[in-house]
């Protein structure tokens, strides 16, 4: 294929971006989840004392 | 934590991998069958990921724009969480968009960059999109964020077309843009299947991606009032 | 109250604060001779390029310098909290945005009136002939600055780094009406002067688009 190293830079360079987003807010969310479990392990400590 | 997981571990990865299915199988036709374009060759392919990228960003920014509206009339934070999710996801597809053309333009014409009207308006309406996030940013309090944020994206959606107008109309002795060629004239019926599979991908990515990060927005609601239960928990109890 | 009334009362409000010290007034006017020098320093324009980049520096130095002068526009009103004030006058929000819109068109028109035989004079451009057409144009364009800039201006005001936030949402936002004024103002200074009346319905339409909007969304962002 004809100019394939653009073509292909093109479309990796979009999964790129795609991967990297889903991946950011991926790890958010799952900071964020063992955030609430500790935060309801908290309060079932502090409920129970 | 009920209802997070959805169904637990294993349907998330059989969902995330039916959509990676998807987006490949899509690649594949677009570099496999899909016929080869006349004039411009294989480097043409770029068109069926770069234009699927952009409808879907602009379905994302439609959606956030219709959440805002309802988040002013109704103020249901889920209209907020949605508002917001949209314009990142569409910002992201934008991105991928901006990236593929003048990847495809610099085989073609030997430069990057042109300032055709397409190009123009939808770099604007990328920093647009940044600039949200950004403002976003920089307000603390949640209600308020939500308010001025749906204001302001309001705005920009009225902002875009006026943009995408003020550069197609021809200038005054400027000479005129090169324009990137109107690529739906005369498209191969084989072309647009191939265009047609690309975006329903693509959609399929979209509303995936829009559902993670709406649920991240969620999540984070849940620790605000967490937070502030443990906090009126503690002083209640002191 | 009725709504025109407020809002003339509020646009009487910010004329009588300013002319107590005409800051705002004359810091915009020098900001503004400051860009149009310094672009003649770095291009040293023929008579002929300055007939081609005139407008369009003229109106960049219009969009800089109103980015700047809007910023006080709702900061002032955060140092007292006379914003709070305002907002429990019986009038309806958008007269207070009304007002304030008015008030800054006012402004920038006021500093235009003074920088146009300047940047004449500067640039060797023949404005007078034009001069009609040419306050059209820069009436209609000033008014998009000035709607969008308020509603931005207050837009800002919630958050941190506000001042500079303000240029950063503003001058993407304002392309249309850069390259529509600019458009129109390269036609009146074109031998001979033409009227590019389809770029000057644009700017119209940019403002009755955005006045409408801020009429219908605006009062949100006075709230707190």
């Amino acid at each position: 294929m004809k100019n394939f190293n653009f073509l292909f830079e093109a479309y990796m360079g979009a999964w790129a971006i795609f991967f990297v987003y889903h991946f950011t807010v991926a790890r958010r969310l799952t900071r964020l989840r063992e955030e609430v479990e500790r935060l309801k392990q908290t309060i079932g400590k502090s409920g129970r004392s | 934590m009920t209802g997070k997981t959805d169904g637990g571990a294993f349907m998330q990865a059989v969902r995330s991998f039916a959509v990676c299915a998807l987006v490949c199988g899509a690649a594949y036709a677009a570099f496999f069958i899909a016929p080869t374009e006349k004039t411009m060759g294989d480097i043409q392919r770029i068109f069926y990921f770069h234009v699927a990228s952009f409808m879907n960003a602009f379905v994302a920014f439609t959606i956030a724009f219709i959440a805002n509206i309802f988040y002013l009339m109704r103020r249901s934070p889920k209209a907020d969480w949605l508002g917001v999710s949209g314009v990142e996801v569409a910002v992201a597809f934008t991105s991928a968009g901006l990236l593929m053309g003048p990847l495809w333009a610099k085989p073609i014409w030997g430069h990057y960059w042109t300032w055709d009207p397409r190009l123009t308006s939808t770099f604007i309406l990328w920093v647009l999109g940044l600039c949200y996030m950004l403002l976003r940013s920089l307000i603390e309090d949640p209600e308020r964020r939500a308010v001025v944020s749906a204001v302001f994206s309001i705005f920009v959606f009225l902002d875009v077309p006026l943009v995408y107008l003020a550069n197609r109309l021809p200038r005054g002795q400027h000479p005129k843009p090169v324009i990137l060629g109107d690529t739906n004239s005369g498209l191969a019926p084989e072309m647009g299947r191939v265009l047609l599979y690309c975006f329903i991908a693509l959609f399929v990515l979209m509303i995936a991606l829009l559902r993670e990060r709406y649920s991240l927005e969620q999540l984070r609601h849940e620790v605000a009032e967490i937070r502030a239960e443990t906090e009126s928990g503690y002083s209640a109890s002191n | 109250m009725n709504a025109p009334r407020a809002a003339l009362a509020v646009l009487g409000k910010e004329i009588r604060a300013e002319f107590r010290s005409y800051e705002l007034l004359i810091s915009t006017f020098v900001f503004v001779l400051i860009v149009v020098f310094v672009f003649s320093f770095a291009f040293e324009p023929t008579s002929e390029e300055s007939r081609r980049i005139g407008p369009g520096l003229l109106w960049i130095a219009l969009l800089f310098a109103g980015s700047l002068m809007l910023q006080p526009s709702f900061s002032r009103e955060r140092v007292n909290d006379t914003l709070g004030g305002l907002r429990l006058a019986p009038i309806a929000p958008f007269s207070i945005l009304a007002g304030k819109i008015l008030s800054n068109f006012l402004f920038l028109i006021l500093v235009e009136a003074a920088l146009l035989p300047i940047f004449g004079v500067l640039y060797n451009l023949p404005l007078a002939p034009v001069a009609a057409p040419l306050a059209l144009i820069m009436v209609t364009g000033t008014l998009g600055i000035a709607t969008i800039g308020t509603v931005f201006s207050a837009i800002a005001s919630h958050a941190r780094m506000r001042e500079l936030l303000l240029p950063l949402l503003l001058l993407p936002a304002l392309t249309p009406v850069l390259i529509a004024s600019t458009e129109v103002t390269a036609g009146l200074l074109a031998d001979p002067y033409e009227i590019r009346t389809t770029w000057l319905v644009m700017v119209g339409a940019f403002d009755i688009i955005f006045l409408t909007a801020t009429w219908l969304f605006g009062e949100y962002l006075l709230e707190e």
